[in-house]
């Protein structure tokens, strides 16, 4: 049993890990936290539902579509709202972000209205055993799309002109911006990872979960626990805090009660910004 | 200069020109009120007193101490479920409630005030964000006392004692006499040494705090008070819709909205909350009222846009740009 949900508990964390990434490359670099997260999820998720029922595209073939759309919708609010916030005070950042999250949620329900939608996938609910163990398809391949996803931005981050330019705005801008990084760029460039990102978690939640247009509030929440718990910006953290959150969540789930399993990660978080809101696994 | 942290009332209203214009103001409001003969115009009336007060309040700690809560619902619900439930289950007057919920807020939130005082900025938000969430799950969890999602409904008997009205205009009256207080409350504020702490404090808490300012106990005391505000204020909106639910009064959605009358109308002055409440009660009243429930959301997409813009374009709100306008167009150039 113990074992089952420790299973279970990861595959969770997976999916959290694929939402939280997106949301600290956002932090680490820009210094803002993407309040509108959850609702670039809920866009993507939509994405994917129609191009399933209008073209039955399978969610796993639609991310190549979803992701690199996000990415341009990323791009798009990148320049327009986040960019002119930069350096701005926080109620600023803040407040910028919680418009495009009201914008979006409340645009998604005035086109769609509030009706739960699903993707009736053949392998929705489609489960593998492994001995004792169930695992859950749709479950096992976003946690495998989670790590593929997050392998390759290693490289990425590591290698390419690109990835080193956003790791060195993310360590010290005023000296990026001295060696000739135009940071400007840098920042629109890592909203659209970070939100095409969240797009590919999109499409690979659409098979497990209801759509509408609240959707992203209870994932994003997650994230932001996960983010702060492995320390904000930190890509490998967030992944770390994520599988931890979803151990969590499914230990107390089945030993508390499943209505008040929420509560304990909202506690754990409040504690965690109290007495490590440099995350658990900061060196400094 | 024995005296500088004390006011004299009698000074403020001969000497300071804010204070007798708002007192000149509310006197019109309180006129006008007895105009309004259309009970939907009254209902509009109401709803921006009530989002004025509410927003007033977010002002004190979040305009004033900079402490950007986006979790104010978890106290306007202490105060709408504590007045409700100690009604329905002990038939104790909402007033008595009132005054119990708004305690029982204000100790929660200088407790918060006291845990979360020394995180910043992003920080401060999220944790706020936990922290509502919290109390919208023991809201629908505590299924005895809330009726969780079912939400409660609170019988309608009307009287004085009861805070329950048939006319509408009364309402109109009570929520006015609480934005009014609430509003004096904040110029005075403004006025006094608390004042002055807040604004350095939220200019630069660093400099604030070597300069002697117990910059972690003048928080607490902003989000306290707040706290038993916007409490008081969730008791008025109880005690009008006669309905609350977790998803309303205890939730994240709720808190962002106080804190974006605010923002829009102009954080940090008294007056900002207010302007804020009556441009954008009337139109979101408006919208859903021609647009019926067809088009749910619109005026919230709106919301965001206008918080977008205002944040862009005039950081500092509207009331306060118009200020530094009305300055600049006197002397020629920009004083103070």
């Amino acid at each position: 049993m113990v074992v089952q949900l420790i299973v279970s508990g990861l595959l969770l964390g997976g999916v959290y890990a694929l939402i939280s990434i997106g949301l600290t490359l956002i932090f680490g670099v820009l210094d803002v936290v993407n309040f509108a997260h959850g609702e670039f999820l809920m866009l993507g998720m939509y994405v994917a539902f129609w191009l399933f029922s209008l073209f039955h595209l399978d969610p796993y073939l639609s991310l190549l579509i979803v992701g690199p759309l996000l990415f341009l919708v990323g791009l798009f609010v990148g320049r327009t709202v986040i960019r002119p916030t930069i350096g701005a005070t926080s109620a600023v950042q803040i407040f910028a972000t919680v418009g495009v999250s009201l914008i979006m949620m409340n645009g998604a329900l005035v086109l769609w209205k509030a009706d739960f939608r699903s993707v009736p996938t053949s392998y929705g609910s489609g489960t593998i055993a492994l001995g004792p163990i169930y695992i859950g398809y749709p479950q096992l391949m976003s946690f495998l799309g989670a790590i593929l996803f997050s392998a390759m931005l290693f490289p990425f981050l590591k290698y390419t002109y690109l990835g080193k330019a956003i790791r060195a705005t993310a360590q010290e801008r005023r000296a990026a911006m001295l060696m000739g990084i135009d940071i400007q760029r840098v920042y629109v460039f890592t909203f659209g990872i970070g939100i095409g990102l969240v797009g590919i978690a999109s499409a690979l939640l659409a098979p497990i979960y209801s759509i509408f247009p609240s959707v992203g509030s209870q994932f994003v929440l997650v994230a932001y626990v996960a983010v702060v718990l492995g320390g904000l910006g930190s890509v490998p953290g967030a992944i770390l805090g994520s599988l931890i959150i979803g151990i969590t969540e499914t230990f107390s789930g089945f030993f508390i009660s499943p209505g008040w399993r929420q509560a304990i990660y909202y506690a754990v978080f409040i504690l965690v910004l109290i007495f490590r809101p440099q995350g658990l696994f900061a060196q400094k | 200069m024995k005296d500088s942290g004390k006011i004299k009332w009698i000074d403020l209203i001969r000497r300071d020109t804010e204070f007798s214009f708002s007192l000149l103001g509310i006197l019109v409001l309180a006129v006008a009120i007895g105009f309004v003969r259309n009970p939907f115009h009254l209902d509009i009336l109401i709803m921006i007193l009530l989002w004025g007060m509410l927003a007033s309040s977010w002002n004190i700690a979040g305009g004033y101490a900079g402490m950007f809560s986006l979790g104010h619902g978890a106290f306007i619900g202490i105060g709408a479920y504590m007045s409700s439930m100690l009604f329905i289950h002990f038939k104790l007057s909402p007033w008595l409630g009132m005054i119990i919920g708004a305690v029982a807020a204000g100790i929660v939130a200088t407790l918060l005030g006291y845990i979360c005082g020394r995180l910043k900025g992003h920080y401060f938000a999220l944790a706020t964000i936990a922290f509502v969430e919290l109390a919208n799950i023991s809201g629908v969890q505590l299924k005895e006392l809330t009726r969780g999602s079912e939400g409660l409904t609170i019988p309608f008997r009307p009287g004085w004692a009861n805070f329950m009205f048939q006319d509408k205009i009364t309402y109109a009256y009570i929520g006015l006499a609480f934005m009014a207080g609430i509003y004096f409350l904040s110029l005075i504020v403004e006025r006094s040494k608390l004042g002055y702490y807040l604004v350095a404090l939220r200019e630069d808490e660093d400099a604030a705090k070597s300069l002697g300012v117990d910059t972690s106990r003048i928080k607490m005391v902003a989000i306290g008070i707040s706290g038993f505000f916007a409490a008081i204020g969730g008791t008025f909106y109880a005690q009008y819709i006669l309905f609350i639910e977790p998803d309303t009064v205890l939730s994240f959605a709720f808190s962002v909205q106080v804190a974006l009358v605010t923002i829009i109308g102009g954080m940090g002055t008294a007056l900002g909350p207010i302007v804020g409440s009556f441009l954008l009660t009337p139109l979101s009243m408006l919208l859903r009222a021609y647009l019926g429930g067809g088009l749910s959301g619109l005026h919230i997409v709106i919301y965001g846009m206008l918080l977008i813009i205002v944040v862009l374009f005039l950081p500092e709100g509207i009331v306060n740009t118009m200020k530094a306008h009305l300055k600049k167009d006197i002397t020629g150039k920009e004083i103070g």
